[in-house]
């Protein structure tokens, strides 16, 4: 994306929430994680670029995906990585979030990824240490690469950003990836509709970026070029927000019936783990449309692109 | 022990007084005020700086009993009397709950022996605060409680209240409660709306603090108890209070003084210190606050006080204890108010001096012959930067930490005596 006569540096610490980037920037990550998914699709191996670094892989919330594909990622660039999964470390002792960041601090990493139960959880961290902080998930605040990976997955599926109708449904106030990801789609130019029941609706979700926020499924469907459906948490049934699975699924589940009222090429997404028959109907993931493989793959790549592009930088 | 202080612009809320002149104290209170004559043992020149009542706050925590590492009457007072502050209502929320005569007094005695500032213990309104079992009201008003609150736990069983309130009724007690529906509050962490939602952090719904509200004053009306509802926070809040009185209803209202100041953006980057209950609101909210504080809407302006040290503040957001320290920031929090015109002078010192001590029935708060010598010497203009490391509290958790302040207190007087003069 170079402008003869401009020059353009990639220029953060730390990877901490969509808001942090530019338009430019999202662009930069997105072409870097694309050569590197080409070169994993050819069979190739990156250059090692974090040969001799070390990635700390610190995740206070349970995750076997996200986790795995940081630490796929940094293998391939050549990171030695260490895992910490919070049942392992000090922090169910009582040590402090900051007491355990300046104790890894000392250790001198080249990159931390964290994900942490609370909102604003990896941004305290990232205050306390030295290197590179990636969000790898925060409360229900950020996951900045699973905006990143939504958006890398839509532009090679529709080969741009700019003007295309993305709806996202499900449980948009517990998401975290709702809001990385309309972030990231508005920055690059996508009219976003956010859809999902009331009491699972936050107030101002429109201030994300998105054009609207509708309770009505069919209605933001109609004509969308993307269909990301959000994995609906179980224990938000025996809450008051909804009144069961199957209510659920008749006004907010993803079926082909519905996926007709979308644009006749409609992709379709899911950041999983996905409740088939709850939020969409299996042979729907699993049909011609469904890019939810492809997703997890542009998971690795862009986590690549992040961590090239961060590890060893010094805040 | 006779002092003369000349010079100063006098101020009194009370009667409505801003003018220059003199004024004489002798054994420990005020003997005569405007032209005095006379020979003194103490002369103080004030330079033409204000001189007012000194500041009477309705709420502040400290960590006595039971957590003196967070602040003891003795820092408390360290950190009131630089910002002015002469008498102070310290709040049950301790270790034992202030719930029981023995407890009364042992704030009051504890208050006499370590602190320098005027010390009334609030009690208890239910027994460790559990919002369940009544606690002694009558007898606890006997040794000295100013009045009766469930602090930050306002009683969540609406006929828990309605009991206590008629009971406190009886006993001529007067009951402070902070607006919240418990249900509706639960679990939420700062001001409900786009931002929390941005910021993925649960709100403090204001639908919440007006059914509390509504609630309290409907009670308050029912049993005939005196209310002081502590903290509102909301524009709202002004109307709903507004309309109960149009009804004849008796309430006071109170206001803090961080909430005159700040909104919810200055929650900003999960700015911990900025995390209070009732949480900063809109700035919708924050000005409608200042215009019912200049039309005399708002009976006091407090610090709520709540020092917190930073194993309690370093923490994500949602983790984080709620609570600011504020004894040293009201006087200048609303000085700026004055310095923008926004409130007159004497509006600003109403309601830390003569409305509060009406409220809980002091003598002091006012410039009259008689009256005890509790004073405060400030320079209106003067500014200053606010930071942290130099505050006096145990506990340095204020969110004007790193701003421009305007207004700062000189000296202190409480019984005629000197107890804090700045040196810089």
């Amino acid at each position: 994306m170079a402008i003869p006569g401009y020059s353009y540096e990639f220029n953060h610490t730390h990877l901490l929430s969509i808001e942090d980037l530019s338009r430019l920037d999202i662009d930069h990550i997105l072409d870097l994680a694309e050569e590197f998914a080409e070169a994993t699709r050819a069979g190739k191996r990156p250059e090692p670029h974090l040969k001799n670094m070390t990635v700390i892989n610190l995740f206070f919330e349970n995750s076997t995906r996200t986790m795995s594909s940081f630490e796929i990622a940094a293998k391939r660039l050549g990171a030695d990585v260490i895992a910490m999964p919070v049942a392992q470390s000090s922090v169910k002792k009582g040590e402090t979030l900051i007491d355990t960041a300046m104790t890894l601090n000392a250790m001198a990493p080249d990159a931390i990824v964290i994900r942490h139960s609370a909102s604003g959880g990896v941004k305290l961290l990232s205050r306390k240490v030295d290197c590179a902080v990636i969000n790898a998930g925060d409360g229900t605040h950020q996951h900045p690469t699973q905006g990143l990976l939504d958006t890398l997955t839509i532009r090679r599926a529709k080969g741009r950003i700019e003007g295309l109708k993305v709806t996202i449904c499900g449980d948009i106030l517990h998401s975290r990836v709702a809001r990385s990801t309309t972030m990231a789609l508005h920055l690059l130019g996508a009219e976003v509709t956010l859809c999902g029941p009331a009491t699972l609706m936050p107030s101002g979700a429109d201030s994300w970026g998105a054009a609207r926020a509708l309770n009505d499924f069919d209605a933001a469907i109609k004509d969308a070029d993307v269909v990301m459906m959000l994995r609906l948490q179980l224990e938000r049934m025996n809450g008051a927000y909804l009144p069961s699975q199957r209510e659920y699924f008749r006004n907010f589940g993803l079926t082909a019936d519905r996926l007709k009222l979308a644009a006749p090429d409609a992709t379709v997404m899911h950041p999983g783990p996905m409740n088939r028959g709850i939020e969409i109907e299996s042979a729907i993931a699993d049909g011609e449309r469904s890019v939810i493989t492809e997703q997890v793959e542009m998971g690795v790549a862009v986590r690549e692109a992040v961590l090239k592009l961060l590890s060893g930088r010094r805040a | 022990m006779i002092t003369h202080i000349k010079n100063a612009r006098l101020l009194c809320p009370a009667n409505g007084w801003d003018e220059t002149g003199s004024l004489l104290i002798e054994d420990g209170q005020i003997a005569a005020i405007g032209k005095v004559s006379g020979t003194a043992d103490e002369t103080i020149d004030a330079g033409g700086l204000c001189l007012a009542p000194g500041l009477i706050d309705l709420r502040v925590k400290t960590g006595e009993p039971g957590a003196e590492q967070k602040e003891t009457l003795a820092t408390a007072s360290r950190a009131a009397v630089a910002g002015g502050v002469t008498s102070m209502v310290v709040m049950p929320d301790t270790n034992p709950v202030i719930d029981d005569v023995a407890l009364v007094q042992f704030i009051t005695n504890r208050g006499k022996e370590t602190s320098q500032v005027r010390i009334y213990p609030a009690g208890a309104l239910t027994k460790g605060l559990n919002g369940e079992a009544m606690a002694e009201i009558g007898l606890m008003a006997d040794s000295g409680a100013v009045l009766f609150t469930n602090g930050d736990r306002p009683i969540a069983d609406t006929s828990v209240l309605r009991r206590t309130m008629a009971y406190a009724a009886s006993c001529g007690a007067l009951v402070s409660s902070r607006a919240d529906d418990h249900a509706l509050a639960k679990g939420g962490v700062m001001n409900s709306g786009a931002l929390a939602a941005r910021m993925g952090l649960s709100g403090l719904p204001r639908e919440a603090e007006w059914l509390g509200l509504s609630r309290d004053l409907l009670l308050a009306e029912a049993t005939k108890c005196a209310l002081l509802i502590d903290q509102v926070s909301t524009a709202r809040s002004i109307d709903i209070v507004k309309e109960a009185r149009a009804r004849g209803l008796k309430a006071w209202v109170s206001v803090a003084a961080h909430h005159l100041f700040f909104n919810d953006l200055d929650v900003g980057d999960y700015l911990t210190y900025c995390k209070v209950n009732p949480p900063f609101r809109s700035e919708d909210d924050r000005q409608a606050l200042i215009e019912a504080l200049a039309a005399g809407e708002i009976d006091a302006v407090v610090s709520a006080h709540d020092p917190q040290p930073p194993e309690e503040k370093r923490l994500p957001f949602a983790e984080a204890s709620f609570g600011a320290a504020g004894l040293e920031t009201v006087l200048s929090a609303l000085l700026a108010l004055v310095q923008d015109e926004r409130l007159s002078m004497l509006d600003a010192l109403m309601p830390v001096t003569a409305s509060p001590a009406s409220i809980i029935g002091l003598p002091q708060g006012q410039l009259v012959e008689g009256a005890p010598a509790d004073l405060v010497l400030f320079d209106p203009e003067k500014p200053w930067l606010c930071v942290r490391e130099q505050l006096r509290s145990r506990s340095l958790n204020s969110p004007f930490d790193g701003r421009r302040m305007v207004g700062r207190v000189m000296r202190t007087i409480i019984a005629g005596e000197t107890v804090f003069e700045r040196k810089d």
